[in-house]
C-alpha cells in the first residue's frame, strides 16, 4: 500500500535539491520563450494550494483579527519557516519576512527571479480558498502583490507583500 | 544500520532545509507539468524532468563536495548506502525495500535491482484535478516514471562520490517501474560501467542529447575530474572513511596498532617507531597536537564546526560548554578512570613507540595527559573561531552582560523565542555531558576485554549487553539531533 498524500503532510523533505530546481526550470522555461516567468511560478503555488487544502488547512475561516496567525500557521506547518509579519492597513498590504525562506537561498547570475514567487501565489490561494465559501462580509482575500527582496536577489532575506480585501468577491 | 548511515542521515536531517513533503511532492509535479507545458510531448518531459534533477543535485554536490570525501569510494559501496542517496535527495527515510543483486557475467561488478514499496513521489497521484500530467499519453512503454526526477538526483549524487573518490566506475540508475505508471512498486535498476563504457553508454543516447539539445542548448558539463593536489586527508581517507568505524571496532587494540602501523608505513614511507622518534622527549606535545588534530578532523566532515563557529553566539556557548567540561572533567571523573587511559595510551605506544618515549609517558599522571589533550583541542577551537579570552567566568554574567548593552534585543518577541530555545539549549549540553561519562568509563573495560573479547565487547558491556554503549551513545545523540531540529524551526 502506497503513501497517500495525507500521510505525507506528516513528514518533512530535503529541500535543497527541490530548491536548486526551481531556478533551473526558470532559465528553462527562459530559454524556451515562456513569457511572464513571475506570474507562472505564482500559478505553480496556486495550484500547489488547490491540491494541499483538500488534505489540511490552518483554519475554517480568515479575517483581520486572525490573519497573521494563519499566515504564521501556513508557513511553519507548510514550510518549516518562522516569519514575522507586519500589516498596512493604509495601503492594505501584509508583509512578510522570512530570513531562512524554503524556496531561496543563493543568488543566481543567469537569471532574475525569486523563488519565493511560487509561495506567495500558494499562500494567497490557500486563504482565499478557506473563505471562498464563506458569506461573512469580514472575510479577506489575498492577492500577490510583490517580491520586495529575496535572497534570490543577493538580499539577506525575502520580504513577501500581499495584498487583502475584505468581504465576497463575485 | 551502521555507524556511518546513522550519522550521514541524522546530520542531513539536521542541517537540510525542510519543507513539509506533501508541498516538496505538489512542487515536484508542477515543475514536470511546466516542463510539459513547453514540450508538448510527454516522453520529452520526463527526460527533462531527469535532466533537471540531475543538474540540481550536481549544484548540491559542488557547493558541499566536502562532506562526500568521506563516503564510501567503490561503487558496491556506494549502492550499499543507498538509503543514505535516498535520504540526501529526499529528506525522508527509505522503508520498505528489497534489494536483489544480478549476476552480470564478466564484468567486475554485478548489477542490482531495488524495489521500493512506497513512492512518496507517486503518493495518490491522479486523485486531484490539478494531476494533469497525462501518463497514459506515453507511447513508449520504456520511458522512465513519476520519479525520474529522483533518479537523476541520485544517479548524479552517486557518481559526484566516485568522481571526488577518483575512482574509475560510474552507475547509471534507472527508474524500471513506477507506481503511477500501473507498477505495483517504484524500482531501480542500478548498473556500474567503467569510465570506458560509461562515456560509450553517454555517447549512444542520441535521441536524448538532441532533445536537451533542443530544449537546453547546452549540456550538463561531465566528467571533468579535476587533479587537484592531493591533501592528507585525500592520502587517508582509504582508511579513515567513517564507513569503516563498524570495522575498526570489531578489532582489539592489536590490531589497532598494526592497522596504524600499516597507515605509517603505507603513507608516510616509514617505520612506526622512526615516526615515533619525532616526538622523543616532547611527548606532551604528541599529546596535544591528539587533541588538536581531534577537533580539527571533526571539522573535516563538511566544515560544519567551523561554520557552526561562524556564528558569534554560537562560538560563545560552544565555548563556555568547552570550559565547563574542561573544568568538570577533571572534578567528577575518577582519577582511576583517567589512569585507564594512560595505561591504554602506554599499552597502545608499545611496541610502536621507542622504548625511552614509552618511559616517558608512563611518567605523566593522568591528569597531565587529560590537561594537555584540553590545550590542544583548544587551540584548534580557537583557530576555528571561538575567542577564548572573550568570555566571562560563566554564561549568566554574559546573559547579563549583553542584555545592558542592548545587543540582544529588548523587543518580547525575540525574548520569548530565546526562552523557547533555552530548554532544548540545555537538553543539548545535559546530553552531552551523558555522553561523555559514558565514553568515559570505556577504557578499563578496553584493557580488561583485550585479551578476551576485543573492543567490541567492552563496548557492549558498559550500559547494558542489550543495548551497548553504541546504541545507548545512538539514542542520545538521536535527543541531541531532535532537539538541534526543534531549534532549527
Amino acid at each position: 500500500m502506497n503513501y497517500s498524500r495525507k500521510d505525507l503532510i506528516q513528514t518533512d523533505a530535503t529541500m535543497n535539491q527541490m530548491r536548486n530546481s526551481i531556478y533551473i526550470l526558470a532559465n528553462f522555461m527562459e530559454k524556451n520563450g515562456v513569457p511572464n516567468l513571475k506570474d507562472k511560478l505564482r500559478k505553480m503555488g496556486q495550484n500547489i494550494a488547490k491540491t494541499y487544502v483538500r488534505y489540511w488547512k490552518p483554519t475554517n475561516q480568515v479575517t483581520i483579527s486572525n490573519i497573521k496567525d494563519v499566515i504564521t500557521t501556513i508557513y511553519q506547518k507548510v514550510l518549516n519557516s518562522t516569519i514575522s509579519i507586519e500589516i498596512n492597513d493604509v495601503e492594505n498590504l501584509i508583509r512578510v519576512q522570512d530570513y531562512r525562506c524554503a524556496l531561496c537561498k543563493y543568488h543566481y547570475d543567469y537569471i532574475e527571479i525569486a523563488g519565493c514567487e511560487i509561495i506567495l501565489g500558494m499562500v494567497s490561494e490557500i486563504i482565499s480558498l478557506i473563505n471562498k465559501e464563506s458569506k461573512d462580509p469580514s472575510s479577506l482575500f489575498l492577492e500577490p502583490y510583490e517580491i520586495k527582496e529575496s535572497r534570490a536577489f543577493g538580499n539577506k532575506m525575502c520580504i513577501q507583500l500581499y495584498k487583502y480585501k475584505s468581504g465576497r468577491i463575485s | 544500520m551502521g555507524a556511518f548511515q546513522w550519522l550521514m542521515k541524522k546530520i542531513t536531517k539536521v542541517f537540510g532545509r525542510t519543507t513539509n513533503a506533501l508541498f516538496y511532492t505538489l512542487l515536484y509535479r508542477e515543475i514536470l507539468k511546466e516542463i510539459n507545458e513547453i514540450t508538448k510531448n510527454e516522453e520529452d518531459s520526463l527526460i527533462i524532468l531527469r535532466e533537471i534533477g540531475k543538474r540540481a543535485a550536481n549544484e548540491s554536490c559542488e557547493r558541499h563536495s566536502s562532506i562526500f570525501k568521506f563516503m564510501p569510494g567503490s561503487p558496491k559501496k556506494v549502492l550499499d548506502y543507498f538509503e543514505i542517496l535516498w535520504v540526501v535527495v529526499f529528506g525522508t527515510e527509505l522503508e520498505d525495500y528489497s534489494y536483489e543483486e544480478i549476476y552480470k557475467e564478466g564484468s567486475k561488478y554485478n548489477d542490482y535491482v531495488l524495489k521500493i514499496n512506497q513512492c512518496p513521489i507517486c503518493a495518490d497521484y491522479g486523485q486531484d484535478k490539478e494531476d494533469t500530467f497525462a501518463f497514459e499519453e506515453l507511447k513508449d512503454k520504456k520511458t522512465e516514471g513519476l520519479a525520474c526526477g529522483l533518479c537523476g538526483m541520485l544517479e548524479t549524487v552517486a557518481n559526484f562520490i566516485l568522481k571526488i573518490k577518483r575512482n574509475d566506475y560510474r552507475i547509471q540508475i534507472e527508474e524500471q517501474a513506477c507506481i503511477t505508471k500501473g507498477g505495483d512498486c517504484l524500482q531501480f535498476t542500478c548498473k556500474i560501467y567503467d569510465l570506458k563504457e560509461w562515456q560509450e553508454l553517454m555517447d549512444s543516447r542520441i535521441q536524448e542529447r538532441n532533445i536537451l539539445g533542443k530544449f537546453f542548448a547546452e549540456s550538463l558539463e561531465e566528467e571533468i575530474v579535476q587533479e587537484t593536489k592531493l591533501d592528507i586527508i585525500d592520502k587517508l581517507q582509504d582508511v579513515i572513511s567513517i564507513d569503516k568505524l563498524e570495522e575498526y571496532l570489531d578489532e582489539p587494540l592489536e590490531g589497532i596498532k598494526e592497522r596504524v602501523s600499516d597507515i605509517i608505513r603505507d603513507k608516510l614511507n616509514m617505520e612506526p617507531t622512526h615516526f615515533f622518534d619525532y616526538f622523543r622527549n616532547y611527548e606532551d606535545d604528541m599529546i596535544r597536537i591528539i587533541g588538536y588534530l581531534g577537533v580539527h578532523i571533526l571539522n573535516e566532515y563538511g566544515g560544519l564546526l567551523e561554520k557552526s563557529l561562524q556564528n558569534e553566539w554560537f562560538a560563545k556557548i560552544l565555548g563556555y560548554v568547552f570550559k565547563q567540561l574542561k573544568e568538570m572533567t577533571l572534578l567528577f571523573v575518577p582519577l582511576d578512570v583517567i589512569r585507564d587511559y594512560n595505561s591504554l595510551l602506554v599499552s597502545f605506544l608499545e611496541g610502536l613507540a621507542p622504548p625511552e618515549m614509552v618511559e616517558n609517558v608512563k611518567l605523566f599522571t593522568g591528569k597531565d595527559t587529560i590537561n594537555y589533550l584540553f590545550d590542544g583541542a583548544q587551540m584548534a577551537l580557537e583557530n576555528l573561531g571561538i575567542d577564548f579570552s572573550e568570555l566571562k567566568d560563566n554564561v549568566w554574567e554574559e546573559l547579563k552582560q549583553e542584555r545592558e548593552n542592548g545587543l540582544i534585543s529588548s523587543e518580547p518577541s525575540v525574548i520569548d523565542r530565546s526562552r523557547e530555545k533555552m530548554p532544548q539549549i540545555i537538553n543539548i549540553i545535559q546530553e552531552g555531558l551523558m555522553v561523555i561519562n559514558e565514553i568515559l568509563t570505556l577504557p578499563i573495560r578496553i584493557l580488561i576485554s583485550e585479551s578476551h573479547y576485543g573492543l567490541k565487547t567492552a563496548i557492549n558491556s558498559v550500559v547494558s549487553e542489550e543495548e551497548g554503549l553504541y546504541g545507548s551513545i545512538r539514542e542520545r545523540f538521536d535527543h541531541i539531533f531532535d532537539q538541534i531540529q526543534e531549534i532549527r524551526k
